[in-house]
This record gives C-alpha cells, structure tokens and sequence, in this order.
C-alpha cells in the first residue's frame, strides 16, 4: 500500500481552498504599515557578523552556541509546545538538530543509525509462543558507516553542495545546495534580529505568545519579514525547523531526541518493536500468538464498546485532507 | 574515517579468474538468475550499484541478520537504500514535445545489494492466464461482439496502444512460478482467490496473521455487488513473506514497518536472503557491490566487457563471455543508451523500440478515515486484496464483458492497506507542511499539531484500498537520456516522458465507486472517504513503484528488442546482440494488473533454466 500522495502545491487553475486567514498576530503587531518597516529594520541589522561573536562551541558535536541553542530550543517548542506532555525541548529536539548537523565530527558519521534491533524489546519465544526474556544487543547505537557517494549526498547537504568535491555536479543548473549548517546559523539570526526590531529583546527573553508571533510572522508575514523558500531545496527555513523538530520528538533516540521514548509515549505508539513484534509463532500450536495489550486483528483493548473521540483539531485535519483532494475532481 | 577499498566491497568467492556471466544488478530478476546459473555451474560476477545491508550474507556458517531496522528516519526520511534524488536525480515530463523538469522522485526504487524488493511490503500474486495472451484475446472478442469498443483498440476516440501477446503461455510458466513461490517462500490461501489461475502445486506456506482493519475491508466488499457479476470475493493476498520457520528464515512478527523498510529479522523472502545468498555459497559467484555499471564495451553485436565506477569512485572494467541486464527497466534500458556503437547507433535498438512500451501500474487509490484507530504499525502492511476489478473470468482464463457486451475494463488487484503508523513522515509532515491552510484551518505548528498528532489523524485512522490497475503499453511512454543534467557519477539521468492513456482510465472510472463503497461498507463515514488524485492530476511523476517494458521480448525482432524461445535465440536473448540477455521487468510486453515481482522471478528463472539447459525445481 502506497503511502497518501499529496501534491506539494495546489494545481493551477482551480479555485482557491478557502478565504485566505487573517494576517498572524495582528493583535501584537498592530497596523500594517508597522510590518513594511520592519523589512528595512531588518536589512540594517544583518550586518557582517565580527568575529569576536563568532565564538561557537569548537568541542566535538557542538554547533550552535549557547544563545543560539536556546533560541533553537525556542523555536521547537513553538512547534511542539509543551502542555501536559512534554514539549519539543523537553524531547530534545534541539539536541537532535545539532547532532544532525555534527554528523561528520564522528569517525562513523551520525547518519544512519545500525540494525537490525535495539535493545528494548526481548525475543519472542517461539515453543510456546510468548514473549521470552532474552534481549537483543543495542545495535541501533553502532552507525553504519557511508559509502563514498552517501558521504558526498551528507557532506552536500550539511555544508553545501559548492564546498563539498564531487557535490557541484547539477549545480551550474539548479543552483548550489545551500547547507543545513548555513541555513541554521543565518535564520536563527535573523529570528533574534526580528524578536529586537519588534521588542528590543532576543527571541528567548519574550513570552510564549509573542514567541507565536514572531514564528507566525517569519512563516507567512509580508513578503519584506518572512522567510524566503530557499531555491534549490524549495522550502523555507520553518518548514526546515518543523520537519527537523517532528524528526527529534519522534524519531529513534539513538539520533539524539525523543527523549525517555516519551515522543513516542504521548502518540499511544509503541515504537520499534523487533525483534518481538506483535504476532508470536508458536511451534506448539503450529500458530500465532497475539498480544493483548497490542492485537493485531481486533480493535485497540480501549475501543472495544466503541471508538475513541479524536479532538476537534485531528477531526479538522481529516476534512482537509479530504477537501483538499476533492479540488482535483472525483475522476 | 578509512577511504572504503575496492576489495572491501565484494561478496562470494573473490578468486575467480573468468566469468561465463556477467549479470548487472542483484534484485529480483538478478540474484534468481545468479542462482540458477551458477547451480548449473557457470561462474557468474554480479555487479550492485548500490551498498551491501547485508553483511556476511556469504557466510556458508549461517545467514546473519541485516542492518535493517524499524527506524523512520533511516527509511522513510533518509534513503538508507532508496535511491537518492540528489545524487541520482531523474526527469520527467508528461508531454513528448515538452522540457522535462528535474525530478528528485520519478518511481525510484531502492538500489542496494538484493535489489527494489526488499523495500516492498513483498505482494506476490501470479499474473492471470489471458494476460500472456491479453491481445490476441481483446482482437477476437472485437471481432466476435460488433459493438464492443476497447480504447487503444477499436475505439477511435483513442490513440492505438502497443499491446502483444508475450511469446509464452501461463502454462509454459506456471513450473517456474511454483519454483519462485518455493525459493522466495511465499504464503496464501489456495482457492481463496477465485480468479487466480491454475495451480499445480500448493502455496509453500498459509497466511499469517489478519490485520484488523483489512478484516473490516473484507467484509466490506463482500455487501458489494459488481453489475452482472454479484458480490465482490476478498481473499489472502500472497507474499514472499515467512509465516512458519521456512529456508532457515524465522517466522515473521508483523512488526509493522514493511512497505518502504527492509525487513530486520529476514522473514521476508528478498532476493538476497534466498537466490542471492545460494548463489554465494556455490563458491562461483562474486558479488562487487558500489560498483555503477556505466558502459558496456561492444562492437555492435557483441558485448566484450562493462565499464563501472567502483565505492573509491575509480573507473574499472571487467570481461565475460555474456552480459545479463537486471538494473530494472529504467537503467537496464539506461545503460544501453550510454554504450552507444561506435556509428552511434543505440546498443541492441535494430527495432527502434528499446526504451519504449514503458509501464507503471495505473494506482487508484481510495481511503477513508476509520472512527476507530486502525493500528496499521501492526502488520505486514497488506493481508488482504481483492482480485475482482482485473475483469476476467474466475480462473482468469477469460475476459468480462460489461454492458450488454459493449465495454471490457481491465483494472487491476486491489490492496487493502492503511498508514503504517508514522509519526513523522505519515502524520506530521503531512499536516504541518504539505496540507494548505484551509476555512482559516492550519495544523502548522503548536497545540493544533500536537493535537492532531496525538490522535493520529492520519497515522491511526486512515485506510484504504489501491487499485494496481494495468497500464497499456504505449512506443510514446519512455526513458532516453536526458540532455543536460548528470548524476554523481557524471553520466546523464534518465528522462522518463510518460502519460496515461484512455485504457486505463476507463478502468479507474468504472472501479472507483465500487471502492468507494467498500470503504463506506467497512465503517468510514460516508463524508470521511476520498479519492487520492492521480500522480498526473497532481503534475507529479508517476510512483507506482511498479515499473515494466523498454526492453520488450517477443519472437519478432522488428517490434521486440529481446527475443522469445525460438530457433537459434533463447528467452531474454538480444535480437540483434549475440551474448546480451534482460532478465528484469523490462522484458513484459505488457504490465497485467498485478504486482510485478513474483511475475519477475519466474521469468528470470525461466529465462536462465533456457541458458543453462536445465529444468525448473518444483519439488
């Protein structure tokens, strides 16, 4: 089964989905002629960085500097906040991205994490057909080292493909790649100099609400204020942030996030499950062993007398979804 | 970290000094056919593009256990073994006449050591009897019903497609089907499907366990009626997947990350856990993995060595006495188009059709969102199909005719499936960055995502079911090289110009609603159920993942670039190149409206039992 193909934009000359929303934030932002100037207030600020602030952190497997990590932490957290589960800095998102972007301080670069199993599942039992109390080795901590074209697609895609030999092949065509280490380094910039121009404080001195503003101003504002889609990549740096923060709370963290499992805990979802699985051989029975707590051919335990309500904003997903497609026509 | 060396990157026996074969690429058609020959004592070199996530698959001791993982990240977001659209771009076009635009996703397959399937969630249906014969059978219902119209027929409203018979029957390949399902170790239900056609022998093993939400699909489509033909037939569907200890591969535990992930415990009968790794063992096969074949040496009619760029990235070449083409049809084709003759004639196109005749499965595909969570991290991604939209006859030896004898529609299987449950690249990613905002409605970030989130909204509820409908061969669907943009290794990409055709259209429209009430049936809501757009209404590149034709056989070689079984050729053989052979998908003449690869498997063994003179083992 394919997974759900949506189209990455709309097609050309169907309607429009919907009226589009109002400007973000305007309540904080106040009047529109504020947000013009706010594009040249920006320009002013990006001047050259001097070097006595360009004191990063030289250890191993540390990329940003205290200010900026916070500032990333931040901005995490604006996409998975916290409430009564953790939030994206608490997941360690953050710490995910810098690992992603020190990748290559490694002597195997942190790229693809080992298999087959890690060790959090035991091996099932195959006589009588239940979970046994053997467990595998973690071999998700030992990664896989990269063959010499998987080393080019890395090093192009955290440095930039012009600095990276045999990584300029398309670049005369499409542009070069832009690095993820550059990419980072200039936004996380340029969120602090927008936090100044509108309140005179870096981003992780404001309060969680004109934190939302800001992120929603540099993601859909007025063209002079948010952030550009970068050309060769197609997509801007919050679309980066978001898909690099989903990428911390909920991938294996054996990638440095999803903190005490508790990404995976908050979705109801059990994670990796090899080597145990959920359908255990028995050669007893010469068949298959269920687990109750996890079936696999019946309902979820909790939605037996019937199903589970979803929240307001997944029921609100679902008819997107659906509106979305049914702008293609039925045929 | 140490520069890789080429001696690094070999398995089996590195002290041949000749090769009988030279087969270039280790998947389905390539790993079987190393078996077979090298079972008939031929030495045989194996040339992977990609990397090896199977160390020690060599190992006459035992079959080690992979580097494959239930890890998102390395599968779904990283191309741990998927080809990577940076480094191997393609491009694509829908209009012959048009520029093709860079494409990083033009139905790239997975390249590594044992090849595309063991990416798949390993569907094995055979194919029907009348699809060896789908042409002459269609001609003759035309004649027979006068007011029968077929587009890429009769019908003048649309182009005439490029069907033809294969130059084979079902009968003269069930032996070697029986010998794939036997090698691959494949489980189903014998009789459960009533259009499958005949069996000689039983599945090697039965089905696992159901998923749940492919059991309410089930009962779905049996409340559904199909117009002249009663209600729908839900069976088992087939798969080279272990459901009991089989060829000292352990059982399968449904742990869920199947389609698009390698398989951790190697329960899934992928090529380099079964053919492959026999091969290897035989003591006459060596496998040079990284290794990107990228020219073949000839003087027009013969084939003397094959170029390739080695994991150091060095240039080397290696002589045998006769090629094997197995890269799938895009690069098999490829290839041959970068070994220009040295007039410039393209190598082995005496017909003017190689790289033509270009097939992917026609996808329909409809979902519904489930009230209840449908739990599909739980599974083997698909337990459950239903046969009844390919149109034929129960036994698959004939074709339905609909409409008081006017219409034929010739779909295809359909998969009953649902989201896999990840978190990421199935939930997140899809509501924060691909959905647009909608009645002032956006999960971008914050609580909204989270929530959204923690309900799987699409991760927990969808599911659905996909049509794999047949896709009529066309000469204006192809791969040549494209004009301006390189991959990594500095050879020019391939460019795919493709476009669906009225045939499998008519199809798609007739099954849709049919489907549609499946879902409906099954417990979707009647305004939770939706049909995905086509790849082309999304003026995206095709990505079916099932790719046949450009290297069509066929006992004429004016309309075929490989050969039939006939006198002073073999099956697979070039027309018009002495010691060149296809053993890959590339080879259908046409695409039937089944997963491609059992189908594969069964023609590589038929085509190297041909060579090797020996016959299929059936037990």
């Amino acid at each position: 089964m394919p997974k759900l193909k949506l189209p990455r934009t709309l097609p050309g000359p169907a309607e429009p989905l919907a009226p589009e929303p109002p400007p973000p934030s305007t309540l904080l932002l106040g009047r529109r002629e504020f947000l013009k100037g706010l594009g040249v207030v920006l320009a002013a600020l990006a001047a050259p960085v001097t070097g006595a602030r360009r004191a990063y952190a030289a250890a191993r497997g540390r990329f940003f500097t205290g200010h900026e990590f916070a500032t990333l932490s931040a901005l995490c957290d604006r996409v998975i906040p916290p409430d009564r589960d953790p939030g994206a800095r608490a997941l360690g998102a953050a710490h995910y991205i810098e690992r992603m972007l020190t990748a290559f301080d490694h002597r195997v670069p942190l790229v693809f994490a080992g298999g087959p199993f890690s060790n959090r599942n035991p091996f099932p039992d195959n006589d009588d057909g239940t979970p046994s109390r053997r467990r595998p080795k973690d071999a998700f901590r030992h990664f896989i080292p990269l063959t010499r074209v998987q080393e080019i697609r890395w090093r192009a895609e955290l440095f930039g493909s012009a600095k990276v030999r045999g990584a300029d092949f398309n670049d005369a065509l499409l542009g070069p790649l832009t690095g993820l280490r550059t990419i980072y380094r200039q936004s996380l910039r340029q969120v602090d100099q927008t936090a100044r121009a509108m309140h005179g404080k870096a981003f992780v001195r404001l309060e969680p609400a004109e934190q939302d503003a800001i992120f929603a101003l540099l993601d859909s504002g007025p063209a002079s204020v948010r952030f550009k889609a970068d050309r060769r990549r197609g997509v801007t740096f919050i679309d980066l942030l978001i898909q690099h923060t989903l990428e911390g709370c909920f991938g294996p963290p054996e990638y440095g996030g999803n903190r005490r499992l508790r990404g995976w805990t908050m979705l109801g979802l059990e994670g990796d499950d090899q080597p145990l699985g959920y359908s255990i051989f028995s050669r007893a029975k010469d068949g298959y062993n269920e687990r109750p707590d996890h079936p696999m051919s019946t309902p979820n335990p909790d939605e037996l007398s019937g199903p589970r309500p979803i929240s307001a904003d997944a029921n609100s997903v679902q008819d997107t979804i659906i509106a979305f497609t049914r702008i293609f026509g039925s045929g | 970290m140490a520069r890789r060396k080429p001696e690094d990157d070999v398995l089996g026996k590195r002290g041949l000094a000749r090769f009988d074969f030279c087969i270039i690429g280790s998947g389905a058609g390539g790993g079987t056919a190393a078996h077979v020959l090298t079972a008939a004592g031929k030495n045989v070199l194996v040339l992977e593009a990609g990397p090896n996530p199977f160390p020690g698959l060599d190992d006459s001791a035992g079959l080690p256990l992979p580097l494959h993982s239930n890890d998102e990240l390395k599968y779904s977001l990283r191309s741990f073994v998927q080809q990577d659209g940076f480094l191997e771009p393609r491009t694509f076009r829908g209009d012959p006449a048009g520029p093709a635009a860079v494409n990083e996703d033009v139905n790239v397959l997975p390249r590594a050591v044992g090849g595309a399937f063991q990416h798949a969630d390993a569907k094995t249906p055979r194919f029907n009897a009348v699809d060896f014969r789908l042409k002459s059978t269609i001609d003759a219902l035309i004649a027979a019903n006068p007011g029968l119209m077929v587009p890429g027929f009769n019908d003048p409203m649309s182009p005439v497609a490029n069907f033809a018979d294969w130059p084979f029957t079902y009968a003269d390949l069930e032996p070697f089907y029986v010998e794939a399902e036997r090698l691959y170790g494949v489980q189903g239900k014998q009789g459960d499907n009533i259009f499958e056609s005949a069996r000689s022998q039983p599945y090697p093993m039965p089905p696992g366990v159901p998923m749940y939400f492919a059991l309410l699909l089930a009962d779905g489509a049996r409340q559904v009626t199909l117009p002249g033909f009663g209600t729908l037939n839900p069976h088992a569907y087939p798969a080279a997947i272990n459901s009991r200890f089989y060829d000292d591969r352990p059982p399968c535990v449904d742990c869920g990350l199947c389609s698009g992930f390698g398989c951790p415990n190697n329960s899934k009968g992928s090529p380099a856990v079964t053919t492959l790794r026999r091969a290897l063992l035989t003591g006459r096969c060596q496998l040079r993995f990284n290794a990107q074949a990228c020219r073949l040496v000839h003087d027009g009619g013969h084939v003397s060595g094959v170029e390739y760029i080695d994991g150091a990235g060095r240039r080397q070449s290696v002589t045998a006495d006769a090629f094997m083409l197995a890269a799938s049809p895009i690069e098999s084709a490829r290839l041959c188009l970068l070994s220009p003759a040295p007039g410039g004639a393209v190598l082995g196109n005496s017909s003017g059709q190689l790289g033509q005749n270009l097939m992917f499965h026609y996808q329909s595909n409809v979902n519904g969102f489930l009230p209840r969570r449908v739990h599909g991290q739980r599974g083997r991604a698909v337990t459950h199909g239903i046969s009844d939209f390919r149109g034929v006859d129960p036994g698959g030896e004939t074709i339905r005719l609909f409409s008081g004898n006017t219409r034929v529609f010739l779909g295809g299987i359909c998969e009953f499936g649902a989201s896999q449950g990840q978190p990421i690249s199935e939930d997140g990613s899809v509501y924060a960055i691909r959905l647009p905002v909608f009645r002032g409605f956006r999960a971008r970030s914050g609580t909204t995502l989270k929530n959204a989130l923690r309900d799987g909204a699409l991760g927990q509820h969808l599911f659905g079911l996909t049509m794999q409908a047949e896709d009529a061969p066309q000469r204006t669907n192809f791969v040549d090289l494209d004009p301006t943009y390189k991959d990594v290794y500095g050879l020019p990409v391939p460019r795919v110009t493709y476009m669906p055709h009225a045939y499998e259209v008519a199809a798609r429209e007739f099954y849709v609603p049919l489907m549609m009430q499946i879902v409906h049936n099954a417990g979707a809501p009647e305004e939770k159920i939706f049909l995905t757009p086509t790849d082309q209404q999304q003026g995206a590149a095709p990505s079916s993942r099932h790719i046949m034709g450009t290297l069509r056989m066929g006992n004429d070689p004016g309309t075929s670039v490989t050969s039939g079984d006939r006198p002073g050729k073999k099956l697979g053989q070039f027309h018009d190149v002495d010691n060149l052979y296809a053993c890959d998908g590339s080879v259908f003449p046409t695409s039937a409206g089944y997963n491609p690869t059992l189908t594969i498997i069964a023609v590589a063994l038929k085509i190297a039992h041909g060579i090797a003179g020996t016959p299929p083992e059936t037990g």
